[in-house]
């Protein structure tokens, strides 16, 4: 291993080691009310992270791509000032013997992600185990997912969760990885095939079954099993991922067209049959209705981002909570970039969205320039995944669509979310780096 | 009065703290553009280049193992040293396959060989699309076919 | 190939983040001022969780609610929960309700829409002054007419048909909005219990229950047709003697009557049609009405529409009172002339406020004047000590109303409903509501009493409208409706309430 210099990710990551603590002794000003930076070990371990992760990099001569990191470092940098600033007893761990407060808790979360980010984007060198194996990759989706249906127990009425003891994991997070591996294999394999044969059914031309039954009958024993699990924003995810990386393989908006109307015509017989989805779309539609009751949370949200403004209320200055108990409730995991527009209004929200735009933007242009099939569909799942989760969530927040409960990657708490989240970097940098080191190879 | 000059500070921080997201994304904004515009150069000087062969496995070493060929739109592949490419194996017949690039896909097609071409380990029978990232075998020579 | 189509989807990509920037644009700059008035967004009321509400007085003087400021929170208190579902609540949790939030910005005292700027600048320069309010409602007609309904759900509405102030206004039952109104983990404690208590206290009967109004209704049938001019008070129908046997068919359908008691049918014109309250008789006037102008006067009466106690920008809001089924929150068309008959008798589709019902009897004991109801009579400066200030800064209930029906058919329907009680036949249904029996000597009453039929093994609603005093020549001082949820026939259950409550409104208005 030789050293690659990573000159453009270190001067994007510069500022970051200022950004952070700042942010922390902004938030400490406001809630203290006196000029004292407060306690910085946690602003300072967070950027140790980042820092490590780019030494790292450099040390083991990874050509991957140079904003990827820089950008995930700015929204998880984001992510932790505004944890750090909420109440720290809305989560934390006890385990270990340690007790931790949230922000710690979010903390450690990190550097496990890093961690992984790291092992995958410098160790693996070949992606034949991602792509060979991928009926194996489909059968450990299926299995978490019996787990969850199994062992499996309700926040919220969504059956997410599963309690191993000290920690409890959310499997959907890495389901959906496993799930992206599978479909850009089965893709890659039969991508020629559906492209050029069709049949056409009326207008439009469908995919021959046989090369598609497969993958649309794995699909669609996901979707049904999520949707059981009443968990509607991973279904919208997993379908929105779907159908983007079919889009790319095959070029055809016939396909997505279809897939949307599949799924409108589904969301509409599960808002007919299921009451919690007939109630989640009622609220969605005029939470006013009931602004005390089913429409609490999001009428809540809507007024903090009206608080918010054009320029926000000031790190540590917004009305988190109210007479003891939070004025927005679940603001660390569902409705984080609400209590974000709210302190930074509109432009930080903005900035926010600019910094989820930057890393969809790279994660496409890692898939552009991959190798061979496999990784470009590889990359487009992976970024399509983070880029939806983000637009799914923030449009929730907003009442742009109905509200899930699914995280904004890097930025809302959530250990499994975080990990998770770590691992698709990881996996588009290795990605990146085998088709930088090609590019060295042949042009040279 | 201090806690004036507090407020006045603690305002100008939290505006110091947007701009500074700022400066960040246009720092951003600016190496994408710059890549954006070497990635152009790049795609005017490597227009001509459509595909190429990365060399798997070779016993005889002919083709050379781990090298890459690059490939012209037509490519016929064979023992015959008048090939495009020149295979040497005992394996492959004199004029073995064609590879060749139409429209906007690879295909290859098997020229009547006695031992067959496969493709991701299947014989193929007729001509057959190709991805980037297939695995193209003819005798004992196994190929990839990259971007 | 996979490049171009990465392309695309990159585009595609980046317009979902401009829509979702737009919606962020859309909520924190545009919507942002409508957000920052609602009166249940949090930070307004954080921004006056330590701002002094004014006293809430009745009619005489004696408080209802009142605040104080301790250790920078001010603390709202409650006295009598007969007016719980008058006052409403004011709470840090739940936001406000009833004339709390009517009349919120005045009782604390600020005249910017956008309470956060108004103090702001209230802040620097000095407190807001809160207000007082008096009612018109008298603490001890309202506790009396309470008492009255007992443990029962059900509610009683008076209204002065003169002015149109609101003189009762009860919902049974109720509950104390004092805890609601206090800390808000004891305030989420106290509204749990509320929302799951079977009873539903927290529903306002007396303006927002809807309920079958059965033979009450009939008020309304006689005075539309006599004021169309498609009845007299002598008009009578020559099969309706048999139909009350037999069945009145209608398209079809045999309309029956219900059981007379042993009255012998008659060739009867409106007064004994009334006083034994024939369904055939209503049946065949609302059929001479017929399904558009029966809508037209429903509208008039204020019916198919919300309406509210007060001015239109700061009044009580009351339930919309449907003849048909409701389209839209209007009166939709009538499907069928069995409908219209039935509706001419208080069945078919119709669901009714009580309050909608208090101005009926209003409009006929007003000479076919509706009065504009109101029920905060004045707003006064804030005494300090909690007593009644004498300063009063603004005046409401601006008297009025808007004519209904005309003076001669408003006068034909008050007779007949005079006999209602007073008649020999009219006696043994309404008889109850008779003032006399409750000690006014020298007044008589007039009402109708309404048994609303629900079908199946439900009880009846026990209705039961009417107005006194009633004799020739003199002025009604009271309208009333009252309404008994499952109160069985309204000769039994409605009509002595109602009776006892004007009774006791005459006592105590006496000279006034």
């Amino acid at each position: 291993m030789r050293i690659a210099w990573r000159g453009a990710e270190l001067k994007l990551l510069l500022p970051i080691l200022l950004l952070v603590p700042f942010g922390f002794v902004v938030t400490n000003i406001a809630l203290s009310g006196a000029l004292e930076t407060g306690d910085l070990t946690m602003a300072v371990g967070y950027v140790g992270l980042i820092a490590l992760a780019h030494v790292v990099l450099v040390a083991s001569g990874h050509r991957g791509d140079q904003l990827v990191l820089p950008a995930v470092g700015v929204m998880g940098g984001i992510g932790i000032i505004m944890l750090n600033r909420l109440p720290q007893d809305l989560a934390g761990t006890r385990a270990f013997g340690l007790e931790l407060g949230m922000a710690s808790t979010q903390l450690l979360w990190f550097a496990v992600g890093i961690v992984a980010m790291l092992a995958i984007a410098v160790g693996l060198r070949d992606d034949g185990i991602l792509r060979h194996y991928k009926y194996s990759w489909a059968a450990v989706g299926i299995a978490l997912l019996a787990a969850t249906m199994l062992f499996g127990y309700e926040v919220n009425g969504a059956r997410l969760w599963i309690d191993l003891g000290a920690i409890s994991i959310q499997p959907g997070e890495l389901l959906k990885i496993v799930l992206v591996i599978f479909i850009a294999g089965y893709l890659a394999e039969t991508r020629t095939l559906l492209t050029s044969a069709s049949m056409r059914i009326g207008f439009l031309s469908v995919p021959p079954l046989p090369y598609f039954l497969p993958m649309l009958a794995l699909f669609g024993v996901v979707m049904l099993i999520v949707v059981r699990l009443n968990d509607l924003g991973t279904a919208l995810l997993f379908f929105g991922i779907f159908l983007t990386m079919l889009f790319v393989a095959t070029g055809r908006r016939s396909y997505v067209l279809i897939g949307l109307i599949l799924f409108v015509a589904g969301f509409y017989v599960a808002y007919q049959l299921f009451g919690h989805v007939h109630a989640r779309v009622d609220v969605w539609i005029d939470p006013f209705a009931d602004p005390l009751g089913a429409g609490f949370q999001p009428v809540r949200a809507l007024y903090a981002l009206g608080r918010g403004g054009l320029f926000g209320e000031g790190l540590g200055q917004g009305l988190v909570t109210l007479g003891g108990s939070l004025t927005i409730p679940f603001v660390h995991t569902d409705f984080i970039f609400t209590a974000i527009a709210e302190e930074l209004g509109l432009l930080g929200a903005f900035a926010l969205l600019g910094f989820a735009a930057v890393l969809v933007f790279r994660g496409l242009r890692i898939a552009a320039l991959a190798r061979d099939d496999f990784g470009a569909l590889l990359a487009v799942g992976l970024t399509a995944s983070l880029g939806l989760q983000t637009l799914i969530i923030i449009g929730g927040n907003t009442k742009l669509i109905p509200l899930t409960g699914i995280t904004l990657p890097f930025v809302s708490y959530g250990g499994s979310s975080v990990v998770a989240s770590f691992i698709m970097i990881g996996l588009l940098l290795a990605i990146s780096h085998r088709s930088q080191s090609a590019e060295e190879t042949s042009g040279s | 009065m201090t806690a004036d000059i507090v407020r006045v500070l603690l305002l100008l921080a939290q505006l110091g703290f947007v701009a500074l997201l700022y400066i960040v994304l246009m720092r951003f904004a600016g190496s994408l553009l710059r890549d954006l515009r070497s990635a152009e150069e790049a795609q005017i000087t490597s227009r001509s280049g459509i595909g190429r062969l990365s060399v798997l496995e070779s016993p005889a070493d002919e083709p050379p193992n781990g090298s890459t060929i690059a490939l012209g739109p037509i490519n016929s592949i064979g023992r015959n040293v008048n090939n495009t490419i020149f295979v040497e194996d005992d394996f492959v017949s004199a004029n073995h396959a064609m590879l060749t690039f139409r429209g906007r896909s690879w295909f290859v097609e098997d020229q009547g060989s006695t031992n067959g071409t496969y493709v991701n380990g299947h014989r193929i029978e007729r001509a057959v699309a190709l991805s980037f990232g297939d695995e193209l075998t003819v005798g004992r020579v196994r190929m990839r076919l990259d971007r | 190939m996979i490049a171009t189509n990465i392309r695309r989807l990159g585009l595609y990509l980046m317009l979902a983040f401009a829509v979702v920037s737009a919606s962020g644009v859309w909520w924190q700059v545009i919507e942002a001022d409508s957000l920052a008035t609602r009166t249940d967004n949090p930070e307004v009321i954080a921004a006056r969780r330590s701002l002094l509400r004014g006293t809430i007085f009745d009619a005489s003087g004696q408080v209802l609610a009142s605040s104080e400021v301790i250790d920078g929170l001010s603390r709202r208190s409650y006295f009598d929960p007969a007016f719980t579902h008058v006052l409403g609540y004011s709470s840090l949790r739940f936001g406000t309700t009833g004339l709390e939030r009517a009349f919120e910005d005045i009782l604390v005292g600020q005249t910017d829409p956008n309470p956060i700027r108004d103090l702001v600048s209230d802040v620097l320069d000095r407190q807001p002054q809160p207000r007082d309010l008096t009612l018109t409602i008298d603490k001890r007609l309202q506790d009396f007419a309470a008492a009255q309904l007992g443990s029962d759900a059900g509610a009683v509405v008076a209204i002065d048909p003169r002015t149109g102030a609101v003189l009762a206004l009860v919902s049974a039952p109720t509950f104390d909005a004092t805890p609601i109104s206090g800390d808000p983990d004891g305030a989420q404690g106290a509204m749990d219990a509320l929302r799951n208590d079977p009873a539903e206290p927290l529903l306002s009967r007396a303006r927002q229950g809807l309920y079958v109004p059965g033979s009450i209704l009939k008020v309304f049938t006689a005075a539309a047709a006599l004021d169309a001019g498609v009845t007299t008070p002598d008009t009578t129908f020559e099969n309706q003697p048999r139909e009350e046997r037999e069945g009145f068919v209608v398209d079809g359908f045999a309309i029956r009557e219900h059981d007379l008691g042993g009255i012998e049918p008659a060739l009867w014109p409106l007064s004994p049609a009334l006083q034994v309250s024939s369904n055939i008789y209503f049946a065949h006037v609302g059929l001479e009405l017929g399904q558009e102008t029966f809508l037209e006067y429903a509208r008039r009466f204020g019916f198919c529409a919300p309406m509210r106690i007060g001015p239109p920008d700061r009044g009580l809001s009351v339930g919309a009172s449907f003849v048909t089924e409701e389209v839209d929150g209007d009166c939709g068309p009538f499907r069928d002339n069995v409908e219209l008959a039935s509706a001419s008798f208080g069945q078919g589709r119709t669901a009714v406020t009580p309050v909608q019902m208090a101005m009926l009897a209003a409009a006929i004991a007003g000479d076919g004047v509706a009065p504009n109801p109101y029920v905060v009579k004045d707003v006064r400066a804030h005494a300090a000590d909690g007593s009644l200030s004498h300063e009063v800064l603004e005046t409401l209930g601006s008297g009025g109303g808007t004519r209904v029906v005309g003076s001669a058919a408003a006068a034909a329907t008050r007779q007949a409903m005079v006999d209602a009680v007073n008649g020999e036949l009219g006696r043994l249904y309404a008889g109850q509501a008779d003032v006399t029996l409750y000690g006014i000597g020298d007044a008589r009453s007039a009402g109708k009493t309404g048994t609303a039929e629900l079908g199946g093994e439900q009880a009846p609603h026990s209705w039961f409208i009417g107005f006194a005093p009633a004799e020739d020549e003199a002025t009604p001082r009271i309208a009333i409706a009252v309404l008994l949820e499952r109160g069985g026939s309204g000769s039994a259950g409605a009509a002595p309430i109602a009776g006892r409550v004007m009774a006791e409104w005459l006592r105590l208005s006496e000279g006034s």
